[in-house]
């Protein structure tokens, strides 16, 4: 496979694709691992308690209120 | 990367095709996250289960490690739906 091969067009789609899943995989990781550390203090039991699986929903859903809190803050500094 | 390289040396200037070249770009990418996955949980578990290291794994400790995974797959799930099928 040479070069060239890499403006194939098929390849193109793949690519763009793959990135944007890696985007969403690293995003899903990265909240998954603070989230775990914030709403699970104890020993994993055999099954979450409702109060653990809401807040690691919560959680997720609060980084992304605060992440376009953020945004605005700085777009607010010019 | 060796697993990119055509598999057949022989005739150097042979091109694998997209479509193979796709496939194991998929297959590495699968592995790559799998792999990642992995050191996440390993890590996540050490810290829950084996608090103080013994001369061996103990049985709870061992009961601790497939219940820490077990839930750290079921979070990783909470957390992509609450990313992505929230209806707000």
């Amino acid at each position: 496979m040479d070069a060239s091969a890499l403006s194939n067009p098929q390849l193109q789609q793949m690519i763009n694709q793959e990135k944007e899943r890696a985007m969403a995989t690293e995003m899903i990781a990265k909240l998954t691992s603070a989230c775990w550390d914030k709403c699970i203090t104890g020993t994993p039991g055999s099954k979450f308690s409702s109060s653990e699986s809401s807040c690691l929903s919560n959680c997720a859903q609060r980084y992304m209120d605060m992440s376009i809190m953020i945004v605005k803050r700085f777009q607010s500094m010019h | 990367m060796d697993s990119f390289s055509s598999p057949s040396s022989s005739s150097p200037s042979s091109q694998m095709s997209t479509e193979d070249f796709m496939d194991q770009l998929k297959v590495q990418l699968a592995q790559a996250y799998a792999e990642e996955f992995l050191e996440t949980v390993r890590g996540k578990c050490f810290d829950k289960c084996i608090t103080k290291p013994g001369s061996s794994l103990s049985g709870g400790e061992s009961s601790c490690i497939s219940r820490c995974v077990d839930r750290y797959i079921e979070a990783t799930g909470i957390i992509s739906r609450a990313l992505f099928n929230s209806q707000r």
